[in-house]
């Protein structure tokens, strides 16, 4: 399997704009961000499974993720596995904390408690992300030598995975292959030779990133072969 | 009461133009038309429900974006909806450039005056849309 970028933990809210839940799911989810887990989770918007390209589709296939949804309904973590990957975690705002009348305020405006749900929400995200990817340093550490936090913490969001993608002409189509670059160098430092071809074992980890339909595997097979040996030769 | 228009902002987490143009939805759904208009989350439709997609193939569609990646306008017209208007709040700042928004979680003075001129652009484009208001 080749290195690719970074292991964090990926973190998908609910958007539902019409209850207070979505937005305590918006605002936890930016608690865990800039404030509880700045250094280790990234987070990419739930609409661009559909409206972006195959990097974003391939979010959940490279990082573990954590649906937060505000009701059962379950839109981020159900929306999440049928676009990109299974979530290695789920959080329900409305099981936190069942709701009672507009105590917690409303989607534009949370009241009091709703804040404090934001709080518990996050803690417990954040809880799932050192149980994801083993508790933080924080041991043993001077004061001086722990990871900033909050007030300077950048969000690593969205519009875009950060997960490489190569586009490549394949039956006529132009497609966004995720992982290719890395892929490719993971291929080339192992010493595959392109004049080898595309096994059926190198054509399996590009079908871990990328859905290839059953009946255009060759096509895939051919376009990866050629431009494969072009980076190879370029690499020389 | 059927609305005359959906109104669809983006649901971008992590930057400032998504948020003003949730709150211009809001502003327009709660507070300028509430009576003609009504706000729908991406979330279902991502997931493609059949309710909702009923709703979005009956009544025209104000999409509301942050940026060019345009999720609420391509979710929406992938679903099946009539998208009649696709905002990007990007332009509303260049017709008011005095109003710099800054804030994700909290928008500052700015965000929120741009945030509601846009929603007042929003609602005298809901005002034109031809769709009747129709008892449910």
């Amino acid at each position: 399997m080749p290195e690719l970028p970074v292991k964090k933990v990926g973190i998908i809210s609910c958007s539902g704009e019409e209850m207070a839940e979505g937005t305590i799911s918006r605002l936890a989810t930016r608690r865990v961000l800039e404030t509880l887990q700045p250094e280790r989770t990234v987070t990419i918007c739930l609409p661009l499974f559909l409206a972006g390209g195959e990097g974003e589709r391939a979010f959940a296939r490279h990082y573990p993720t954590i649906a937060i949804d505000g009701c059962e309904k379950r839109c981020a973590a159900r929306g999440t596995e049928m676009y990109s990957g299974k979530p290695a975690g789920s959080i329900v705002v409305s099981d936190l904390y069942p709701r009672r009348n507009s105590e917690l305020g409303s989607a534009r405006r949370l009241s009091n408690q709703g804040h404090r749900l934001v709080k518990t929400t996050a803690a417990a995200t954040s809880k799932l992300v050192d149980r994801l990817l083993g508790p933080r340093p924080l041991v043993g550490l001077k004061p001086a030598e722990r990871p900033a936090v909050a007030t300077k913490a950048v969000v690593t969001c969205s519009c875009g995975s950060g997960i490489p993608v190569k586009t490549l002409t394949i039956a006529g189509r132009e497609i966004e292959v995720a992982a290719l670059p890395v892929i490719y160098q993971s291929w080339r430092d192992s010493g595959r030779m392109p004049d080898q071809g595309v096994s059926p074992e190198m054509v399996q980890l590009v079908r871990v990133y990328n859905p290839i339909p059953e009946n255009e595997e060759d096509a895939w097979k051919q376009a990866i072969a050629l431009d494969y040996a072009r980076f190879c030769s370029e690499a020389k | 009461m059927k609305p005359k228009a959906l109104i669809i902002p983006c649901s971008g987490i992590g930057k400032t133009l998504g948020s003003v143009a949730r709150e211009s939805a809001f502003r327009v759904t709660e507070d300028l038309r509430p009576e003609t208009s009504r706000l729908m989350p991406l979330s279902p439709l991502v997931l493609g429900e059949e309710e909702t997609r009923e709703i979005l193939a009956s009544t025209p569609v104000v999409a509301i974006d942050g940026c060019t990646k345009s999720c609420a306008a391509k979710v929406a017209a992938e679903r099946g909806g009539k998208v009649d208007q696709a905002l990007q709040v990007s332009d509303a700042f260049k017709r008011h450039r005095g109003l710099k928004p800054e804030g994700v979680a909290e928008l500052n003075k700015g965000g929120l005056q741009l945030a509601q001129a846009l929603a007042e652009e929003v609602a005298e484009l809901v005002d034109r849309m031809g769709g009747e208001v129709k008892n449910a």
